[in-house]
């Protein structure tokens, strides 16, 4: 179970960025400083696939950066299994599987040595990393180029050793930051396959989309975010229900214009 | 923090482009370097030795000896076109033209001065701003001589004869006791010139590693997933500080051994006797001492390295950033040679400055070892210093997300 509470997180505005900005009035800026995430909570329970939407620029990389313990909320809590991971981060690091579309692979490092690495930052023993690669490689289909470099693999073959990089240490909560941006119809099959086996075996997803039919293939909960502050939490019936819609997109489009209303 | 180092020096020793800066140049491309610009070099000073300068001289009738001494000399060839030089605006117009390399002009009382107790001035017109030139010097020298003639004869019918003329002439005569050994006087020639050498190559097998280990990690998309492993950061900026620290010194290591071979390969066929006496004096424990001054400095290096590349957004940044550090490096470098610069206990506080006054002291044989203790302890506390800025650094959210 993982619970997010009360986010708050601002940026210190540099002198590059007040010089060149275009938008002359953003309800997040102030004098000095941009309020990405102003107040965002959400819960996710075992077995339990959150979906987090919003529009571009809502807060949502900030907020998952915040539950991967990249980034230090100014405020608010984030517990999981009851651990708080704000004032123990390591405990976090260790609970959390975290893969975007833009984490990347050592280049001229091959699969297998890449997968290897990580599970060794983990702590993990030399037995435990060749049964987990072994598992992994034969779950994701990848046995024909773990000895390839990553720096040769197709985007499909990357985002498959992303996956098993970020799973590798048995994670209690797996976080997806746009997992899909940018792949094919084939690869896109295989995160969200990866994402249906997680939640057989009861492990928490958060992912973050613009692609509403995944939401509705995949996700028990929705959480929307604009503007950095969290307009809906609740179940995908709940969703279309707030949203006046059977249509995902069209009560997702009703749930942000209501707000924006208010 | 080993398995950090272990992954990052696997990652560099498969890039080619590390490889190429760390081994290649070193063992290839410096040494060639040296060897083409200290061929060039020889060849130009040998060729202008070497080179027949064609002259012209004004009023030569009035002194003949030495005419007939610039005549005969075989590094002079007297003018043979038709064209005729009567003063000196005439010579530096004929230099200026190229038909002739040296004018000389004399006066018409050229010699007859003398008689009247009269200081004869002679001209020589020539291009000067030729780095090597031996002309003017050459034409003095026969000058000199002709002149040593004249004064001795006009002594003699003073009646002054030879061993007087030498009492009057030099009363005094200033003896030099030099009491620095062969060892000493060479080491002040080499040693200047061994840092300029050593600590560009120690900040060189830093800095291009150092881009793929900071900014590299963040362009390629790893360094937040890195960032999201259960290890502290200080054990991240130490397995990447240890990883630029063995590059930068296998990098000069590499290159010192190098540089050796190819000078033993010299010395074997060519007789080069002040490169060999230079080095004969060198022991191992000297080259112990300044790998070990070496340490401090690399440790310095890659920490300053490893902070500019984390702070960078990108590789080309990384790079814009790094041009700057290594011209800040030559400065305290060219400190170390100007006039007067001495190892004492007040310039062993001076980071890079103290380290390169240091070698050259070590290469003369004069050092101080409480001073290279010193140095050591000074320079290492630096390091620290800059090394624990470093981890600071990469606990910082607007570095690692900017």
């Amino acid at each position: 179970m993982i619970e997010v509470t009360a986010l708050k997180k601002k940026f210190k505005l540099t002198k590059d960025h007040k010089k060149n900005k275009i938008d002359e009035v953003d309800p997040r800026e102030d004098k000095d400083f941009f309020h990405s995430v102003k107040n965002v909570s959400f819960s996710c329970a075992k077995g339990e696939v959150l979906g987090l939407l919003g529009p571009n620029g809502a807060g949502k990389t900030t907020t998952l950066r915040m539950i991967s313990t990249a980034l230090k909320p100014d405020d608010g809590s984030i517990t999981i299994a009851g651990n708080d991971i704000i004032k123990k981060p390591l405990i976090g690091r260790k609970s959390i599987g975290f893969l975007s579309g833009s984490t990347g692979l050592y280049g001229r490092l091959t699969v297998k040595e890449n997968i290897e690495y990580f599970a060794k930052l983990h702590g993990m023993s030399k037995q435990a990393i060749k049964a987990r690669c072994e598992e992994l490689f034969t779950l994701l289909d990848m046995h024909k180029f773990i000895d390839k470099r990553a720096e040769n693999l197709s985007t499909g073959m990357k985002q498959k050793a992303n996956i098993a990089r970020a799973v590798v240490h048995h994670p209690d909560v797996v976080i997806l930051d746009e997992p899909t941006t940018g792949l094919d119809i084939m690869t896109t099959q295989t995160v969200i396959n990866f994402i249906k086996g997680l939640k057989a075996q009861g492990t928490p997803v958060i992912f973050s989309t613009h692609h509403l039919d995944e939401v509705a293939l995949l996700c028990d909960r929705v959480a929307v975010i604009n503007e950095g502050v969290s307009c809906f939490d609740g179940t995908l019936a709940e969703f279309k229900q707030a949203g006046n819609s059977e249509e995902l997109n069209q009560a997702f489009m009703n749930i942000l214009t209501e707000k924006q209303d208010v | 923090m080993f398995e950090v180092f272990k992954k990052e020096l696997t990652e560099l020793l498969r890039d080619k482009k590390t490889l190429l800066f760390v081994v290649v140049f070193p063992i290839v491309v410096f040494p060639l370097l040296f060897s083409v610009v200290a061929f060039i070099s020889s060849q130009a000073a040998l060729d202008a030795e070497q080179k027949v300068n064609t002259y012209a001289i004004i009023n030569g009738d009035f002194a003949p000896e030495f005419t007939d001494k610039v005549f005969y000399h075989k590094s002079f060839e007297l003018y043979k076109g038709d064209k005729t030089f009567n003063s000196v605006e005439e010579l530096k117009a004929g230099v200026t033209a190229g038909d002739i390399d040296m004018g000389i002009y004399l006066p018409s009382d050229a010699v007859k001065t003398l008689d009247d107790k009269k200081q004869s001035e002679w001209q020589v017109v020539f291009n000067d701003s030729k780095s090597i030139n031996f002309l003017f010097e050459r034409v003095k020298e026969l000058a000199k001589e002709y002149s040593d003639t004249l004064q001795e004869s006009k002594l003699l019918s003073f009646g002054i004869d030879k061993s007087a003329q030498e009492s009057i002439l030099k009363p005094i005569n200033v003896v030099k006791v030099d009491t620095a050994d062969k060892r000493e006087n060479l080491g002040e020639k080499v040693g200047g010139f061994l840092p300029y050498l050593l600590i560009p190559l120690v900040l060189m097998g830093a800095t291009y590693p150092a881009i793929d280990l900071g900014a590299g990690e963040k362009e390629r998309g790893t360094l937040e997933t890195l960032l999201l492993t259960p290890i502290t950061r200080t054990e991240l900026v130490l397995g990447k500080f240890i990883t630029l620290l063995t590059t930068s010194i296998a990098s000069t290591t590499i290159t010192v051994i190098s540089m050796g071979c190819w000078i033993a390969l010299a010395l074997a066929f060519a007789d080069l006797e002040f490169i060999k006496a230079a080095f004969s004096t060198l022991g191992i424990s000297d080259l112990l001492m300044i790998f070990v001054l070496l340490l401090p400095i690399a440790a310095i290096f890659s920490a300053l390295a490893l902070a500019i590349s984390i702070y960078a957004r990108s590789f080309k940044e990384a790079q814009n950033y790094m041009t700057p550090l290594s011209m800040v490096v030559f400065f305290p470098i060219i400190i170390s040679i100007m006039p007067n610069m001495e190892l004492t206990a007040k310039t062993a506080f001076i980071p890079v400055t103290n380290v390169a006054l240091a070698i050259k002291e070590i290469i003369k044989g004069t050092v101080d070892y409480t001073l290279v203790g010193l140095i050591f302890l000074a320079t290492a506390l630096i390091a620290g210093a800059l090394l624990a800025f470093c981890v600071k650094w990469f606990n910082r959210e607007d570095v690692l997300f900017r």
